[in-house]
């Protein structure tokens, strides 16, 4: 699965662990969701979702 | 340093806040039941404990300091990181795997002359696979 997480990140000018602190994550489950290693739990990607304010797909893609 | 700014520094760590006090929970419940393992084995070996129900007390505490540390690490996987626990999870099935295959296979190489295993042996068996799984997971997570 294939993630725009980085880019969202990225315009928004923060860190990987102040994205993880707005997650309640570690820094690692941050970027190994962006790196494509670890898929999120629903939940969690519901979470991205509701923070960046954008729908789920428009965020996580199947490749 | 404000709440958003320790939270980041935190989440910058290898765990969350969370995590890590769960962590501490666990290693302190591990520590207990080491001293009281030791504890209650020299006593019981030495024959230092009167025979009745206080010996078989002496006798149980480690097991109700072992289910300390399994609920303290219960807790730790049930509020913890996602990541971290799929980790976790990696970890024990590779040691509860290697346990399982080296209790039900070594046995038969006994029979046929190989040194006899103890418990203990098997411990050291699921331990060291654990770890193993633990740092593999860590690395294609990394």
């Amino acid at each position: 699965m294939k993630n725009r997480l980085k880019v969202l990140r990225a315009e928004r000018d923060w860190t990987q662990a102040r994205l993880a602190a707005e997650l309640e994550v570690s820094r690692q489950t941050v970027n190994a969701i962006e790196t494509g290693k670890y898929d999120p739990s629903l939940p969690l990607a519901f979470r991205i979702a509701r923070l960046f304010g954008q729908p789920i797909e428009e965020i996580f893609t199947t490749e | 340093m404000t709440k958003t700014d320790e939270a980041i520094w935190t989440a910058g760590c290898a765990a969350s806040e969370r995590d890590r006090r769960n962590q501490y929970r666990f290693l302190w419940a591990t520590l207990v039941w080491a001293v009281v393992f030791v504890g209650a084995t020299f006593l019981t070996k030495r024959g230092m404990v009167p025979e009745g129900p206080l010996a078989w007390l002496v006798a149980a505490l480690p097991t109700l300091a072992a289910l300390l540390v399994i609920w303290t690490y219960a807790r730790f996987l049930r509020e913890g990181d996602e990541l971290q626990r799929v980790i976790q999870l990696r970890s024990l099935a590779l040691g509860f795997g290697a346990a399982w295959v080296a209790t039900c296979g070594y046995p038969l190489f006994e029979h046929l002359g190989a040194p006899p295993a103890d418990a203990g042996d098997y411990f050291l068996v699921m331990a060291v696979a654990f770890t193993v799984g633990n740092v593999l997971a860590r690395r294609q997570y990394r």
